[in-house]
Parts: structure tokens; C-alpha cells; sequence
């Protein structure tokens, strides 16, 4: 009796401490949530705003339109083509600023780290003004820089090829510092014994980084490669302040194409089209583990 | 990172929420129309509080014009609200699903038919007489038949250009198609690279080209309600305005950031643009610019014809004090107001009559907005519009570009339009 009262009480206090987490939970994520997927199979669209319930059920057919929609497929491709080259130029990069700044340069580290960092924190309206002019077809710093050497450079944002190489350049800029700060300390992790040891054994720096550094490091470049793939497939920020999508639907992405149809009040469709976007981050995200995970 | 998409989606979805009204699932036959207005406003003095809300510039400015409606009403008090255009229509989704809304609002012309979809916007009284306003401006209060606001200030395009190089050419101000091709190389000819800028993609190109189609006498809907965009004028449009591209008299890909400056340096020689760019030139090249540009209506071919912007002054209809509201909303619409107004904001006024007024009739830089503004139209009040206006934007980019002949852009038109549909039931 008394056992079981006491652990109703206790049972009672731990709910009061959960209470606040619960309730903020429940009204700022699982209401939108199943909003959201109740939009994503109803016809609702931004009329239907002041009634919500009045609504048909439509099943799949929100999916099959966007499926189908030839715009969306170009979105769809555009963004697997940005995951596809921007997430391994930035893991790639940002593995090898943290092992240079791992293993030299230690008086300029937190300089470094510093400076890689800033364009993460920096707002995307100030990069966007920056890039913008850095880019100018015209009298743009990369045009000019090119023009010195004679190469007369393309319209990097107006032109169809090299709109979204442009992106993939900027978006790795702005994100690659973020990767290597987490790779930085991943590689103070490792153990300075172990390539001691591997130095004995006849092992040179490429042959370390390749048999030591990367096993060790898997564990920190799935977290990373996770974490960009994530980011990159609600790829957006970009396309909407440099190139409004275009030119030709050339930088056209997934996310912003859902921001359009929200925009235009398809709720139903763009909420379709989130859970597609929702669905493709989760395969990404389940093929980086079986790909990176540790090997038992 | 990327969180925007579903910011928005998360704060829609969580709008819905607090707006269950729980009327059970599955549409409702009738349509939830509440036809209580359009009676008329009382004579008297307003009373009580009306809470206003503006965007932009306008809702800096509005106190000013406020004060004057108190003075003359003694018993009322006018608050106004500034809210940012970028966040405006989300914030105006949200009030009118809750019930919570300002008594007049401003609803930019494009705007309108989304507001009167939710049945957030009240019939306009017969008291308010349309004749008094430019015919295109008051169509786009019009939503199926019904009129819910009332125009306030309006803006047109129209071709700045820089007379200096326009002399040298020897060249005058065009006044039909073949004029402006004319026109555009003399200006290059006279040492411009390019003779005119024309928007070639991006969101608002489909305005920037409507006024050709409308020139060559082609009509987005008919009186039916029925889109008619596949034919010989949006052809015969659509070729003359991807002309200037492909002929080199545009740029092929304008790039706007550029435009303003390469005018002001003398690389272009003219563009398509509306009131608020005399300012932007001024202040970019000095107040000496003024006597170096000019500004003409857009020419005509099978007819004249521009774009209207603009806003309307809407009265919502769950406003708590609707009769003071009309008030309000026919005292910023006099004749008299306007050019007060046009004192103080230098928005274009939309009643005619303010036209006659010295300060707009002997000012050559705002009167030639007149004669474009009795022709300019809008495009029209459905509620689908911007989702059809982008569809246009990318066709247009497609005909510039050289990926589609005018006649299939046309077909693809029509296409688009038809299966997104008009979104009245």
C-alpha cells in the first residue's frame, strides 16, 4: 500500500516536471505537425483558412500532383545535384582545414577558427550584398580577377550552367566553417600515441590520415555529413536571395519551390511536398549511417 | 540551417489551430457570403475608434492625414498601425481567421482577391461613387462581381528615358511599336550599349510585359471568366518584346540591380518603370539628373495601355465600428484629401478630379501619369492570381531566352492558367 502510494506520488511529481516540456512539445510541435500532414492529404488551400475542417479528403493526390508536377521534378533534381556536389566539397574541405589547423599554425588556431566560423554566423542578407558584388558580371571582384588573367567570365547568377556551381561555391562557404570547428575537435580527440605509434610502424602523413585519422574520425564525419545533408536538402536561403530560383528554374529547389506553393495558398500541395522533402532527408540520413557507421 | 519553409508551414498550421472553427469536415454547398453591407453611411460626424492599418511608407505617413479626419470629427480617434509590406499578408490571414482586425486596411491592388476569398473584406456602400475613379483602379476592388474597397493612390509604368542621348540621335519620344524599336537604337547609336532595359525574369516580369499584350489588344479573361491568352496578339506580343533581346537593343539577361546606374552613367539609354524611380535616380545621380531624363507613356499599338498599382482602402468585415470606417475611407478618397495627400506622401491620387488640382496639373513630371493612368488596367482579381503571374514569368523567360516560339509560350499560357484555375467557386 504504502509502496505503491508513494510511487503514485512520485509518479505524479515527475509528470509536474515534465509538465512545462510537455505542453510546450504539444502545442509548438505535434499540433503543427499533424497539421501539417492533415493539410498534406485535403484540398486545403489559403481560403480555407477561417474554416479549416471544411475541407475534402483527397488522399494521395496532393503526392501524385507533386510527383508529377514537371517544375517539382526540376526542383527535385536541382537539390539532389546541390546535395550531391556541396555536401562532400564541404565535408571535404572542412576536413582538411581542421587537420592543417590540427596540426600547425597553433598560435593562429583560434584566429583561423575564428575567421571560418564567421560566415556561419553571418545573416544571409549581409553574405547575399557581399556575393552579390563578388560575383557582378561586370565590375565583379571574381570577373575582374579572371579578366587579369584574360579569362572573360561567365554571368555567374543569369547564367543557366553556372547559377547553382555559384551557390554550391557560396552555400560551401557559408557552411564549411561549422563542419570543421566539430572535425577541429573531433581531431583534439584523438590520441597523440597513436600516431606515434604509427610513425614507428614506417607510416608517412598521407598514409596517418588515411589509415588513422579518417577510422578514428568516422564517428565526428557522420555527425557532420548528417548535419550538412539535413541543411542542404531544405536548401533555400541561397536560391530565394540570389536568384529567386532562376535562371530557367536552373536554382529551382525543393524548399523553395514548397515556399512558392505556400505562398500561392496550396496548402495541401506544399504540405505534401514537405513530407516528400521529409521523407528523402530521412533515406539520406539512413544511408550516411549504414555508410559511415562505426565497424564493429 | 535552412529553416525558413517550415517556419512558415509551422506558424500557418499553428494560425489553423487557433482558428478551429469546428464546422465538422467535408466542404459546405453554400458559400459563406454575408451580404449585410453595401447599404450606405450615416450623414454626422464619425464617433469612436478607428484602428487603421498601413504599410510601408504609407503607415508612416497616414498620422499626418489622420489628424486632419479628427479634426473635422471631433467625437473620433484614428490609430494607426504601420505594418511591414513583407509581413503584411500573412498578419492580415491571421486577423481575419481570428476575428481580431483593424476597422480599415490598406490592401495593395494585387491583394485584393485573396482577402475577399476569406470573406475578411466588407461590399462597398452605393454612397461611394466608382465614375469618381480611374476605371482601371477601381477594377481592382472588383472580385466577382462585387466591389470591397476603395482606391487610394495608384502608380503606372512608363518609359523614363535620357534626352541627352535622345537629342543626339535626333530621335522623339516614340509613340507607337515600331517607334520604340526606332527609338531604343538611336539611343545606342548615340553611345548608350544598350537602348532599353526591359525585365527579362524574375518575379513581376509577367507586369512589366502584360501592357504589350493589352497594346496589341489581347485581354487576359473575358467577360465569361474565361482565360484567353493563346492568341495572335500575346504571339505578336510576346515576339516584339523578346525582339529588343534578341536584337540587342536589350539586355538579354538584365540584371536590376544595375539598371539605375548604368541609366545614370549614360550605358542605357531608356527603361520601363513606374513613379517611385524618379526619386531613386535622384538620389543616386543628385537633383542636377532631373533636366538629363525624361518620362513618356509606354506606346501604343492596337491600343494605349499600362499597369496600375497601387492600394485600396478596405473597410473589414468584422470591424467594430464599420460606419465610422466608411467615413474615414470617403474622407481619405475626396478630391481634396487626395492632393493633401499627394502633399504628403506624393502617392498618385486616384480620383480623377484631383488631377485638375495645380500642384499635380503643373507639375510635368507627375502629369503625364494622367493620360497612362485612364488607360492603365490590372491584372485581374482572382484569388489565383500570383500563382498564374508566376507560371508567366517563367514562359516569358523561356521566349527570351529562345527555348519556346511565341506560339507554343502562347499555348503553354493558356495551359497554365486554365488548369490552375480561377479559384471562384
Amino acid at each position: 500500500m504504502a509502496v505503491s502510494a508513494r510511487r503514485r506520488r512520485t509518479g505524479i511529481a515527475a509528470w509536474g516536471f515534465a509538465l512545462p516540456f510537455t505542453v510546450l512539445f504539444a502545442v509548438f510541435m505535434l499540433v503543427p505537425v499533424a497539421s501539417s500532414l492533415y493539410m498534406a492529404f485535403t484540398d486545403m488551400r489559403g481560403r480555407d483558412l477561417r474554416s479549416p475542417w471544411a475541407v475534402n479528403f483527397v488522399g494521395f493526390d496532393n503526392f501524385a500532383e507533386a510527383l508529377a508536377d514537371p517544375k517539382f521534378q526540376q526542383a527535385a533534381g536541382n537539390t539532389l545535384y546541390f546535395v550531391g556536389v556541396a555536401m562532400p566539397l564541404t565535408l571535404a574541405i572542412a576536413l582538411l582545414l581542421a587537420v592543417l589547423l590540427n596540426s600547425g599554425l597553433a598560435w593562429f588556431r583560434s584566429v583561423f577558427r575564428v575567421g571560418f566560423y564567421a560566415p556561419v554566423v553571418t545573416s544571409i542578407v549581409a553574405v547575399a550584398v557581399v556575393w552579390r558584388f563578388l560575383l557582378q558580371p561586370d565590375f565583379g571582384l571574381v570577373n575582374s580577377a579572371l579578366g587579369v588573367v584574360g579569362i572573360d567570365g561567365p554571368r555567374w547568377l543569369t547564367d543557366e550552367v553556372w547559377a547553382m556551381p555559384s551557390l554550391i561555391v557560396m552555400a560551401t562557404w557559408r557552411n564549411v566553417g561549422y563542419s570543421m570547428v566539430i572535425l577541429l575537435a573531433g581531431l583534439q580527440g584523438i590520441p597523440r600515441d597513436v600516431y606515434e605509434a604509427s610513425a614507428i610502424d614506417g607510416a608517412g602523413p598521407v598514409r596517418q590520415f588515411w589509415s588513422v585519422t579518417v577510422p578514428l574520425l568516422r564517428p565526428t564525419l557522420l555527425f557532420c555529413a548528417v548535419i550538412t545533408g539535413i541543411g542542404y536538402l531544405q536548401f533555400f536561403e541561397e536560391p530565394f536571395v540570389m536568384t529567386q530560383g532562376g535562371p530557367l528554374g536552373a536554382t529551382n529547389s525543393v524548399a523553395y519551390e514548397i515556399f512558392n506553393q505556400f505562398g500561392f495558398g496550396n496548402y495541401g500541395l506544399s504540405a505534401a511536398m514537405s513530407y516528400i522533402l521529409f521523407v528523402a532527408i530521412v533515406i539520406l540520413s539512413y544511408l550516411q549511417f549504414r555508410l559511415l557507421r562505426t565497424e564493429k | 540551417m535552412n529553416r525558413t519553409p517550415r517556419l512558415v508551414a509551422a506558424a500557418t498550421a499553428s494560425t489553423l489551430t487557433l482558428a478551429l472553427a469546428l464546422t465538422g469536415c467535408g466542404r459546405s454547398d453554400e458559400a459563406g457570403t454575408t451580404d449585410e453591407g453595401s447599404t450606405g453611411i450615416t450623414d454626422g460626424p464619425a464617433t469612436g475608434t478607428i484602428e487603421v492599418w498601413a504599410m510601408g511608407t504609407e503607415g508612416e505617413l497616414l498620422p499626418e492625414l489622420a489628424e486632419q479626419f479628427e479634426a473635422d470629427n471631433p467625437e473620433a480617434t484614428v490609430n494607426v498601425t504601420p505594418v511591414p509590406w513583407e509581413s503584411s499578408t500573412e498578419k492580415i490571414n491571421t486577423a481575419i481567421a481570428t476575428g481580431e482586425v483593424p476597422d480599415v486596411m490598406q490592401v495593395g491592388t494585387t491583394l485584393m482577391s485573396g482577402f475577399v476569398g476569406l470573406d475578411g473584406l466588407a461590399p462597398t456602400p452605393e454612397a461611394i461613387d466608382p465614375d469618381a475613379f480611374f476605371p482601371g483602379a477601381w477594377d481592382t476592388t472588383v472580385v466577382d462581381g462585387t466591389s470591397y474597397g476603395v482606391p487610394w493612390y495608384v502608380e503606372s509604368r512608363v518609359l523614363y528615358y535620357r534626352t541627352d542621348l535622345a537629342q543626339e540621335a535626333g530621335v522623339e519620344a516614340p509613340q507607337t511599336w515600331a517607334d520604340l524599336t526606332e527609338f531604343a537604337a538611336g539611343l545606342q547609336d548615340a553611345g548608350a550599349d544598350e537602348g532599353i532595359a526591359l525585365q527579362t525574369r524574375g518575379n513581376s516580369t509577367a507586369l512589366m510585359y502584360l501592357p504589350f499584350y493589352w497594346q496589341a489588344g489581347g485581354e487576359i479573361m473575358d467577360d465569361a471568366g474565361e482565360f484567353t491568352l493563346d492568341n495572335d496578339a500575346q504571339v505578336k506580343a510576346l515576339e516584339y518584346y523578346s525582339s529588343f533581346m534578341r536584337d540587342g537593343l536589350a539586355p538579354p539577361v538584365l540584371v536590376e540591380d544595375e539598371k539605375v546606374q548604368n541609366f545614370v552613367d549614360g550605358r542605357l539609354g531608356s527603361f520601363v518603370s513606374g513613379p517611385w524611380e524618379r526619386a531613386n535616380l535622384l538620389t543616386t545621380a543628385g537633383d542636377d539628373f532631373a533636366g538629363k531624363f525624361g518620362v513618356v507613356p509606354l506606346p501604343s499599338d492596337e491600343t494605349t495601355a499600362s499597369f496600375i498599382g497601387g492600394s485600396n482602402l478596405a473597410v473589414l468585415a468584422d470591424a467594430a465600428n464599420p460606419d465610422a470606417a466608411w467615413k474615414f475611407v470617403q474622407f481619405a478618397t475626396d478630391p481634396a484629401t487626395q492632393v493633401d495627400w499627394f502633399g504628403i506622401s506624393s502617392d498618385l491620387p486616384a480620383v480623377e478630379a484631383s488631377w485638375e488640382d495645380p500642384a499635380l496639373a503643373d507639375d510635368d513630371a507627375v502629369a503625364v501619369y494622367e493620360d497612362v493612368l485612364t488607360t492603365a488596367r490590372s491584372t485581374p482579381a482572382i484569388p489565383t492570381w500570383a500563382e498564374i503571374e508566376h507560371e508567366l514569368d517563367l514562359i516569358i523567360e523561356q521566349v527570351i531566352a529562345g527555348d519556346l516560339t511565341p506560339q507554343d509560350a502562347a499555348t503553354q499560357m493558356q495551359d497554365a492558367a486554365t488548369s490552375i484555375g480561377t479559384g471562384l467557386d
